[in-house]
C-alpha cells in the first residue's frame, strides 16, 4: 500500500530591512525555541550561537550623513546545491525536497566545521562548550528540540520542532496537511514590527511569495548562486548593493 | 598440526565461542519493573484496550506510559487479592508516588516520533511494533544494554538481527524499512529533533 | 604446543581474526557510538502535557499580553497575544525569555523577614514628631501602589513617594505627525506592539545628535547640535526664526521649515525622553492637548480606598525627616538617585529593600528581602505613557516562586495594620460594580460588556487571560505640562555631551540577553562607549582600547569604540540606572585613556 505524500513546499522568508529595529526579539526567541544554551563569559561574537543574528549595517559615511540599518541573518537555506550539504563528510546535511528546508544532523556530525568555511553566510555555529544552564533554568528547556553536545555544529532549521507539532495536531483531526498558522518559527512570530515573515513560496497567495516578487527584493549573494530562500527587500539603494557585498577596491575578483 | 597453527586455532575458537555464546550473554543487565503488572488482567477482566490507559491528548501529543493518577482512578482503593497489587499499593498509590517504569521502547532524545501521526493516520497497529502486550501476564524484563544505555527491545533479541520479527526492533534501520514499503518519503528532519 | 611467546602471538591473532567474525566488536563500535552521544551532564528536556497559560509581562508599564506554552505547568516559551488593542501581539527581548528569572543566577534568595519586620516597628514606634516612614515605589500605578499608599495613610506619618511620573497618556493612533525630541519610539518607548502597530500611520522627525535606532527607521532624523532643542521647540512655536534656530542647532534651514509645517498640519504631539522634560510644553502650543496628549486615565478604586495617601515626588520630600524607608523594587521601573533620596534620611534611618537583584538600592540598604519576579508574582500593571484607555489587566503568576519570597505590598500593610485582604480582587470587584467598560478574554478572542457578566466570570477570566478596558468617553486634556524650555545649560569644563543611543533597564534579565550584547554586536554592553575619531584623538584613546568616563558626579571604567558615525562633541553611551547616576541632571562628560 503506498500512502499519499503531502503536497511539496517550499519554506521561505521575507524580511523587510526597511522596517527592522534591531531590537533583538527574535535573536532571544530562537534561543529559547531551540534551547540554545548561554555560551560562559569567556566567548566574545565569534564563538557565541545564534542561529539568527542582526547585524548592525551602515553606510560607511561619517556623521551626519552615517545611516544604519538593522539585517537578521540566519541560514539562508538554499537551494538543492546547498554549499553546506555538498561539503560534508559525514551527509549530515539533507536537503528536503518536499519542503526546501536544509536540514543539519547533529547526531551524525562529527565537527570538522568544513560547513562552516563552505557556508558563505556564516549561518553555522559550533558547540565549543557542552550547553549549561544555570540551575533550575533546565526546567525551561523546550521539549520539541533536543539539546545538542559540545564538538557539532547546528544551524536555524526553521523551527522544526513547530513543523511537527503542526503536523501532530493536523494528524489528530485526520489531516495530512498542514494548517499554515500553526507552523510559524519563533523569530517570525517574535518580530514585534512585522519585518519578517515565513511562507509556502511555491504557493503565490502567500504574502512572501509576494514579497519575493517585489522589485525591491533581492537575496544575499546572489552572485554566488546558491539560490537562497531569504528574500530581504529595502527601498533604499545602498542597502540593496550590500547584499552583493561589493569588493572595497571595486574590482570583480582578486585578479580584477 | 604445529604448535602455531593450534595456538592460533585455538584462539580463534575461543573468540568464536566468546562471541557468539558469552557476549550476548553478559551484554544485557537484567532489571525489574517496579511493579509486577499484568497487561492481560486489565484487558481481560477491566475490559482495558491499548488507548484506554495510553492515551492521546487533545493537541495530538502522546501521553506515553500513564502516571500515577491513571492508575489511582481505578486503584483508589485494592481490586483483588494479589501480593503485586498490594506491593502497588503500599509503595506507590498510598504514598502517592511515581512507579518509575522502564520504558522498552525509548528512542534517544533526537529523535521525533508521532504516535497519532502512525496510530491515525497510518493506522498502524500497537501490535506491530510493540508486540502483542496484552497477552502477557507480567511485564517482561527490561535487558538494558549498559554501554549504549538503551533496551534489549531496541536492537532486537537476535544478536546479528538474522530472524527478527516485524515487531521485535525498534532501531532506525526498522522504521526506515517500513517508511520505505510504504512508499512514504521520508527526510531527516522529519523523524528527528 | 610449547608456551613461547610466539604461540602466545598466533594465539592473539587467531583471538583477534575470529572476534572480528562474530558480532562482539561491531556490537561494540555501534554502542560505543551511542555512548558517546549521551554525554552526561547534557539535560533532557522534561515532558508532560502541554497546555497554553495566559499573563501579562510585568517587565515594563507595557505590560503586554503574554501566551506562555507550559509544559506540565512549567512555562517553556512565551509569546504575545494577538489581536490585542494594547499590544497588538508584540513582545520584547526583555519579555520573550522572561520565563527565565526565577531560577537566574543572581536571583536574591534570602533575607532576613523577621528582623526587618522588627526594625521597622521599632523605627515606627521610636520616630519623633515631624519625622516621617516613607514607601518609595518605583512601579507607581498598580493596585499594591494603592495598598503602599492606603498604609501610608493608616499610619498618620506616612509619606509615599514616587519618581517622575507623567500625568498625560500619548495617543499615537491620533497622531499624524510625531516630532520626537530623542524620545527612544522604536527601541522600548510605550508598548512596542502598538507603536509598530500605529507606525504607518504617522510620520516621525527624530531630533536628536546621533542616529539611534529610532532615528535609523525615522522618517526624518534633524542631527542636532547637543542642548539646543529649545531653539528647534521655539521655532516651531513661532518665537523664533528658522534662520536663528538653524545656526543656533547646525540644522539645515529648509530641514526645521519643514518641521514647522508639518506641525501646523495638525495632530500633532510632541515627544520627549523625560516624563518632566519642558520641551512637552509645545504640545500646549500646537493644540496636541485633549487630542494627541491626554490625560491619563486609572482603572475605578473601591471608595474605601480613596482615602489614601497622595503621590510625592522624592525631591519634593522634606529634608533629613524619613526614618524609616521602604523602597519597593520589586518591579523594574522608574529609578531615582541614590544622590537624591539621601538628603531625605534622618540620621538613624532604616532602609529596607524589596527587590530580586543585590545590584540596585539593595546596596543602601540594612535590610533587602526577596521579592517575587515575573513570571510569579501575582501584580497588575498600570497603563503605559501610550495606554490611552482606562485598563486593568492582571498578571497571573505562571508557577509558584521559585525561592522564599516576601511581598512588599503585604509587608507594608502589615507594619501599618491594615487589614488582610486580597487587593486585587477587591479591585476587580469594584470595576465590575461600575458596570463600565468591556472585558476582553484572551482564550476565546471574546469581547464581553462588564454588565452582562458575573462578578465570579469578571474575576475568573481576568486571571485566565483576558483584560478590562474603558475607551472612548471625552477626551480629557491633562493638566499643565510646565515651563518652556530654557537655553542650554553651562557646560562647565567637561567637553562631550553624553547621549544615551540605548536603554538597559535595571533588574535581572535572562542570561540568553547576552545573545544581544555578548555574543553579537547587536546592543552596546554597559561599559562601552562610543566616540568620534577627533575626540578619541584628543583624548588619546584607541579603537577597542579601555578608557575612564568622567562626569561631574563620578567615574566608570569602559571599553571605547571609534566611530566616524559619531560627531564630535558626543559621546555614545548605553543608559541604565548605573549611567543615570553618573550623568545626574548634566549629562556632560569627559573620557580619558586608562
Amino acid at each position: 500500500m503506498t500512502v499519499p505524500t503531502r503536497r511539496t513546499v517550499r519554506y521561505g522568508m521575507s524580511i523587510d530591512i526597511d522596517k527592522c529595529n534591531g531590537c533583538g526579539a527574535c535573536m532571544l526567541a530562537c534561543a529559547v525555541e531551540n534551547n540554545i544554551p548561554p555560551v560562559p563569559e569567556a566567548a566574545n561574537d565569534r564563538k557565541g550561537i545564534t542561529w539568527i543574528r542582526v547585524y548592525k549595517v551602515n553606510n560607511h559615511r561619517a556623521y551626519p550623513a552615517r545611516r544604519t540599518v538593522f539585517v537578521p541573518v540566519l541560514c539562508q537555506q538554499c537551494g538543492h546545491d546547498a554549499p553546506c550539504a555538498h561539503v560534508c563528510p559525514q551527509q549530515a546535511v539533507d536537503v528536503d525536497p518536499a519542503t526546501g528546508i536544509v536540514g543539519q544532523m547533529p547526531e551524525r556530525c562529527l565537527g570538522c566545521r568544513y560547513c562552516m568555511v563552505a557556508c558563505p553566510y556564516h549561518a553555522r555555529y559550533f558547540n565549543w562548550w557542552d550547553p549549561k544552564w544555570p540551575p533550575g533554568m533546565e526546567k525551561t528547556l523546550n521539549p520539541d528540540v533536543a539539546p545538542r553536545m559540545r564538538g557539532v555544529v547546528e544551524k536555524c532549521s526553521f523551527c522544526h520542532g513547530r513543523r511537527h507539532a503542526a503536523q501532530q495536531k493536523a494528524a489528530a483531526a485526520g489531516r495530512r496537511e498542514i494548517d499554515g498558522d500553526d507552523y510559524v518559527p519563533a523569530c517570525v512570530e517574535a518580530c514585534p514590527t512585522g519585518a519578517l515573515r515565513f511562507g509556502d513560496l511555491n504557493d503565490a497567495s502567500t504574502e512572501v511569495a509576494q514579497d519575493a516578487q517585489r522589485p525591491e527584493s533581492f537575496r544575499l549573494l546572489e552572485k554566488l548562486g546558491t539560490e537562497p530562500k531569504i528574500h530581504y527587500r529595502s527601498r533604499r539603494d545602498w542597502v540593496r548593493e550590500i547584499a552583493n557585498a561589493p569588493r572595497p577596491d571595486g574590482k570583480e575578483g582578486p585578479r580584477g | 598440526m604445529s604448535g602455531g597453527k593450534i595456538a592460533f586455532a585455538s584462539g580463534t575458537l575461543l573468540a568464536l565461542a566468546g562471541g557468539w555464546l558469552a557476549f550476548p550473554r553478559v551484554l544485557y543487565q537484567t532489571r525489574l519493573q517496579p511493579v509486577d503488572f499484568s497487561h492481560k488482567i486489565h484487558a481481560d477482566k477491566a475490559g482495558a484496550k491499548c488507548e484506554d490507559c495510553h492515551a492521546f491528548r487533545d493537541d495530538g501529543t502522546y501521553a506515553g506510559i500513564p502516571t500515577l493518577d491513571k492508575c489511582s482512578g481505578c486503584h483508589a482503593a485494592a481490586m483483588g487479592t494479589s501480593a503485586a497489587e498490594k506491593n502497588f499499593m503500599d509503595q506507590y498509590v498510598t504514598p502517592n508516588r511515581e512507579p518509575q517504569w522502564l520504558s522498552y521502547a525509548q528512542q534517544p532524545e533526537n529523535v521525533y516520533f508521532s504516535h497519532v501521526s502512525h496510530v491515525k493516520l497510518g493506522r498502524v497497529k500497537c501490535e506491530r511494533c510493540h508486540g502483542n502486550e496484552e497477552a502477557g501476564t507480567s511485564l517482561r524484563p527490561y535487558q538494558r544494554d549498559p554501554i549504549s544505555g538503551y533496551s534489549r527491545d531496541i536492537w532486537g533479541r537476535p544478536v546479528t538481527r538474522v530472524g527478527l520479527r516485524t515487531e521485535g526492533g525498534m532501531k532506525m534501520d526498522d522504521c526506515v524499512d517500513c517508511h520505505r514499503r510504504q512508499g512514504l518519503e521520508y527526510s531527516c528532519l522529519g523523524c528527528h529533533k | 604446543m610449547t608456551a613461547t611467546r610466539r604461540n602466545l602471538l598466533k594465539f592473539a591473532g587467531g583471538g583477534a581474526a575470529g572476534a572480528l567474525l562474530t558480532p562482539a566488536p561491531w556490537r561494540l563500535i555501534t554502542d560505543t557510538a551511542l555512548w558517546s552521544e549521551n554525554w552526561p551532564g547534557i539535560p533532557r528536556p522534561a515532558r508532560g502535557e502541554i497546555r497554553e497559560r495566559f499573563t501579562h509581562c510585568t517587565l515594563c508599564p507595557a505590560g503586554c499580553a503574554v501566551r506562555a506554552r507550559c509544559v506540565s505547568g512549567q512555562p517553556v516559551s512565551l509569546a504575545g497575544v494577538k489581536p490585542h488593542p494594547l499590544s497588538n501581539g508584540g513582545l520584547c527581548p526583555w519579555g520573550i525569555a522572561g520565563h527565565h528569572l526565577p531560577y537566574h543566577p543572581a536571583r536574591l534568595r534570602k533575607g532576613q523577614a523577621q528582623e526587618a519586620m522588627a526594625a521597622a516597628a521599632r523605627a515606627i514606634a521610636e520616630g519623633a514628631s515631624g519625622e516621617y516612614a516613607a514607601v518609595l515605589d518605583l512601579r507607581p500605578g498598580r493596585t499594591a501602589s494603592w495598598t503602599h499608599r492606603r498604609a501610608m495613610a493608616a499610619l498618620g506619618n506616612g509619606l509615599y513617594l514616587v519618581p517622575r511620573q507623567p500625568a498625560y497618556s500619548i495617543d499615537l493612533a491620533a497622531a499624524r505627525t510625531v516630532v520626537s525630541f530623542g524620545a527612544p519610539l522604536f527601541d522600548g518607548w510605550g508598548t512596542p506592539g502598538n507603536v509598530f502597530g500605529a507606525r504607518a500611520h504617522f510620520r516621525l522627525i527624530q531630533i536628536e545628535p546621533v542616529e539611534t535606532r529610532t532615528a535609523a527607521l525615522a522618517d526624518m532624523w534633524l542631527p542636532i547640535r547637543p542642548g539646543t532643542e529649545a531653539a528647534i521647540a521655539a521655532a516651531i512655536a513661532g518665537d523664533l526664526s528658522v534662520a536663528d534656530a538653524a545656526r543656533l542647532t547646525g540644522i539645515e534651514e529648509e530641514a526645521i521649515g519643514a518641521v514647522w509645517e508639518a506641525a501646523q498640519i495638525g495632530s500633532t504631539v510632541v515627544l520627549a525622553p523625560e516624563p518632566g522634560s519642558p520641551l512637552m510644553s509645545l504640545n500646549e502650543r500646537l493644540g496636541a492637548l485633549g487630542h494627541t496628549v491626554v490625560a491619563r486615565r486609572e482603572a475605578p478604586v473601591p471608595d474605601a480606598w480613596k482615602a489614601a495617601a497622595p503621590a510625592t515626588e522624592v525631591v519634593a520630600a522634606p529634608d533629613g525627616a524619613i526614618r524609616l524607608l521602604l523602597i519597593d523594587e520589586s518591579l523594574p521601573g522608574g529609578y531615582v538617585p541614590w544622590s537624591v533620596i539621601e538628603p531625605k534620611l534622618a540620621a538613624n534611618a532604616t532602609v529596607i529593600v524589596f527587590s530580586s537583584t543585590a545590584a540596585g538600592y539593595a546596596r543602601h540598604a540594612q535590610y533587602t528581602l526577596p521579592a517575587p519576579v515575573y513570571p510569579e508574582a501575582a501584580e497588575d500593571i498600570g497603563p503605559a505613557i501610550d495606554t490611552v484607555a482606562a485598563v486593568f489587566r492582571i498578571a497571573a503568576p505562571l508557577g509558584a516562586p521559585a525561592v522564599p519570597v516576601v511581598n512588599p505590598a503585604e509587608f507594608v500593610a502589615q507594619i501599618a495594620g491594615l487589614p488582610r485582604g486580597d487587593a486585587l480582587r477587591e479591585r476587580a470587584d469594584s470595576i465590575h460594580k461600575t458596570g463600565r467598560g468591556r472585558l476582553l478574554s484572551y482564550r476565546d478572542r471574546m469581547s464581553t460588556l462588564t454588565r452582562e457578566l458575573t462578578a465570579e466570570d469578571f474575576w475568573r477570566t481576568l486571571n485566565q487571560g483576558g483584560c478590562w478596558l474603558e475607551e472612548g468617553g471625552q477626551k480629557m486634556a491633562p493638566p499643565g505640562l510646565g515651563a518652556p524650555p530654557a537655553g542650554p545649560a553651562p557646560h562647565g569644563d567637561l567637553p562631550l555631551a553624553v547621549v544615551i543611543v540605548e536603554s538597559n533597564r535595571g533588574g535581572l534579565a535572562s542570561p540568553l540577553m547576552s545573545k544581544l550584547e555578548r555574543e553579537s554586536s547587536l546592543r552596546m554592553a554597559a561599559n562601552r562607549v562610543v566616540l568620534s575619531p577627533a575626540d578619541a584623538q584628543s583624548g588619546g584613546i584607541e579603537d577597542g582600547g579601555r578608557c575612564v568616563l568622567e562626569t561631574a558626579c563620578g567615574g566608570m571604567d569602559a571599553w571605547a569604540t571609534i566611530d566616524p558615525g559619531v560627531p564630535a562633541g558626543v559621546v555614545e553611551v548605553a543608559g541604565g540606572p548605573r549611567m543615570a547616576d553618573l550623568c545626574g541632571s548634566s549629562f556632560r562628560a569627559r573620557v580619558v585613556r586608562a
